[in-house]
């Protein structure tokens, strides 16, 4: 796996598994009662749990980001340009808020765009294969309208191809404190899977009569 | 022979709108065929010794003018940064230069993905530490002119005080040109717009002059940033060294685990690059080599993938096929042009031996200078390493990676695919393994004359 060159994100790695547990028995001590008691309840199922389990195989996915197997997450929340949320939101509804033109991208297991705060501000959340920029430059010279329709909602958003496009996102990218996928495969091997599902059912049709 | 005779004189000429005579010949002109020549690798002890060699040798450094019919042999001189810094170039002039180039090929290991035996801990002592300051190459067509060629060179840095060689690496002089691992090499260059050849069958469109020299527009539509002051940058680009030990024993080893007849190893070793040792690819000559297409420019890179879309001629994980996967309708979205490079590869040592099956023949001296060059020479070595070479997934090849220069785990596999049902072969083991990495600044004829300057 080339992940595993990379380091742990999680700033807590070197705490002992006890240390950790009474961190958070010390922090419930003035959560309200439903918290306090749920704790309690599991506290020796999570301490068995803690002890025993490896840490979870959380990397980072390059520069901001958490990645697990080969899935990354990506969180951004970004102040709206004028206007912009309303030419969004437009544009979003166009395609009954379905973007399936992502599919050619190829990376891409899932995209929300979520309208904050009286449509002042906006979160956009995806989960996403790999590191997020490896592909970007490629993203610029393929589907630099596309990007820019979008991006340029956003408060001074510089255009995917200025130099500028990588640190602005960096800018207002957040990293998960948790990050969980089922699927820790990619979009390539998930499609690949599929086919040769297919493939297997139909010989095993063809042998079974 | 220069490009133009080795294509019959047939060469498509076309506009020029870069600065050849400024540019240095390396970024233009072709490896000779056959090829002799030398990299030398300098210290600067002292900066005003070290200028003092800039200004004596820059005349003798070659420009690109009239590359495709140069045929005289060339002097080429790189720079790295701890070698700009030992020059003493300004400070605001140094942090000009990418991060990645600025720390060096050994720190950026992780994002290379060079671990395990190819972590910089094995290299070479002269590599990886910034020891390395002034790569001085000489390129020639025959032994006679190698050697004095050599000798002007020699001339400039030999005894002089303030100066010392740190590594001298004779290269070329192979039977047949041949790579380390027996194959044709350096076939498939990308096509240059405005370099004064239109491309050449098979090459594609040609990719704008900014992806490979650092002033003009690349394919987003502007220059790339560049070092200051703009003297310094303009004409100038980047180059990747990466010294590979050919392991040929494990090689050989594989080819005979995984093959049973003679006919069958050479079509393994095809499979793996995707052209025949020859270098006539398989998508011409499927089935069995064509010795004569292989040696011909205008014919041995003239195809597309279009009829060959699931790799059946050509698999899709060849290195071949990896390096300019063309027309192949990938799992990403991919602009092929943005991840070319030029290549100068340069071969050392023992000549390719079929019959080396020993763990000490891998060891025999004998390997590859993996030279590349680009505008975005560091970023783009880091996309090919982490996507395209250790890594399976834009081709639909989950975790396979690179036969010839990737670096493999153990269980390794590489996918035939074929009728009725694919082959897929176990046992790939790290061909080559990396013994030394550095990146080195390409100036122009005018950049080599500034930093030459007394400050």
């Amino acid at each position: 796996m080339t992940t595993e060159v990379r380091g742990e994100t999680r700033p807590e790695g070197d705490l002992t598994a006890e240390q950790k547990l009474a961190r958070l028995r010390e922090l419930f001590a003035d959560a309200p009662e439903v918290g306090k008691k749920a704790l309690e309840n599991v506290l020796q199922k999570l301490t068995s749990q803690v002890s025993q389990a490896l840490p979870p195989p959380v990397q980072s996915a390059g520069r901001v980001g958490s990645r697990l197997g080969k899935v990354s997450e990506l969180t951004i929340i970004v102040p709206f340009a004028p206007g912009g949320a309303e030419r969004l939101r437009t544009f979003l509804r166009l395609f009954g808020g379905n973007l399936a033109g992502a599919d050619d991208v190829g990376s891409v297991h899932d995209m929300r765009f979520v309208f904050l705060d009286n449509d002042t501000r906006m979160l956009f959340a995806t989960a996403y294969d790999g590191d997020w920029d490896a592909y970007i430059d490629d993203f610029a010279t393929k589907i630099p309208d596309f990007l820019d329709i979008i991006d340029s909602a956003w408060e001074g958003w510089p255009g995917i191809r200025s130099p500028e496009a990588k640190d602005y996102l960096a800018k207002y990218q957040i990293t998960a404190e948790g990050w969980y996928v089922a699927n820790d495969l990619t979009v390539a091997e998930t499609r690949r899977l599929r086919r040769i599902g297919e493939a297997v059912d139909e010989f095993l049709d063809k042998v079974g009569g | 022979m220069t490009v133009i005779d080795r294509a019959g004189g047939n060469l498509p000429l076309g506009p020029v709108t870069v600065e050849l005579e400024d540019i240095q010949a390396t970024v233009l002109r072709y490896r000779p065929e056959p090829y002799y020549g030398t990299h030398v690798l300098l210290h600067v002890d002292d900066a005003r010794a070290g200028r003092e060699f800039l200004r004596t040798v820059t005349p003798h450094v070659d420009s690109a003018a009239d590359w495709w019919q140069a045929d005289k042999p060339w002097i080429a001189l790189a720079i790295s940064y701890s070698g700009l810094a030992a020059l003493g170039l300004p400070e605001d002039s140094l942090h000009s230069f990418p991060e990645a180039f600025r720390v060096g090929m050994a720190a950026r290991a992780d994002l290379l993905l060079d671990y395990g035996v190819n972590d910089p801990k094995h290299w070479e002592p002269e590599f990886g530490n910034g020891v390395i300051h002034i790569a001085v190459s000489v390129f020639s067509d025959s032994a006679d002119t190698w050697r004095s060629t050599m000798d002007t060179a020699r001339r400039h840095y030999e005894g002089r005080p303030g100066l010392t060689v740190v590594g001298t690496q004779d290269f070329g002089a192979q039977p047949g040109d041949l790579n380390p691992l027996g194959y044709r090499d350096s076939i498939g260059q990308p096509a240059i717009e405005g370099s004064g050849v239109e491309p050449l069958p098979g090459q594609g469109p040609a990719i704008k002059a900014g992806e490979f020299i650092l002033g003009y527009p690349g394919e987003v539509g502007v220059p790339l940033p560049a070092p200051q002051p703009d003297v310094l940058g303009r004409n100038g680009t980047y180059v990747g060294l990466r010294k590979y030990q050919s392991r040929v024993g494990a090689f050989n080893r594989f080819l005979q685990a995984n093959a049973r007849t003679d006919d069958e190893r050479e079509l393994l070793a095809a499979k793996l690059v995707g052209r025949w040792r020859s270098g006539a690819p398989l998508t011409l000559a499927p089935d069995r080599d064509d010795p004569a297409l292989g040696a011909d420019p205008l014919r041995n890179n003239d195809f597309s993938y279009a009829a060959d879309p699931g790799g059946r001629q050509v698999p899709l994980g060849s290195h071949m096929r990896r390096m300019n996967p063309r027309d192949t309708k990938m799992a990403l979205l991919v602009d092929v042009n943005i991840h070319r490079v030029i290549r100068r590869s340069t071969t050392f040592g023992a000549p390719y031996d079929p019959t080396a099956l020993t763990q000490q023949d891998d060891e025999t001296p004998r390997g590859l200078y993996f030279i590349f060059l680009s505008a975005k020479a560091m970023a783009t070595l880091e996309f090919l390493q982490q996507e395209w070479i250790n890594n399976g997934n834009f081709m639909s090849l989950g975790d396979e990676r690179d036969p010839n220069v990737g670096l493999q785990e153990a269980g390794a596999t590489f996918t035939i695919p074929r009728e009725p049902v694919r082959r897929r072969v176990h046992g790939i083991e790290t061909f080559n393994v990396l013994r030394g990495g550095e990146y080195f600044f390409l100036p122009s004829l005018s950049a080599l004359s500034w930093l030459g300057k007394e400050r």
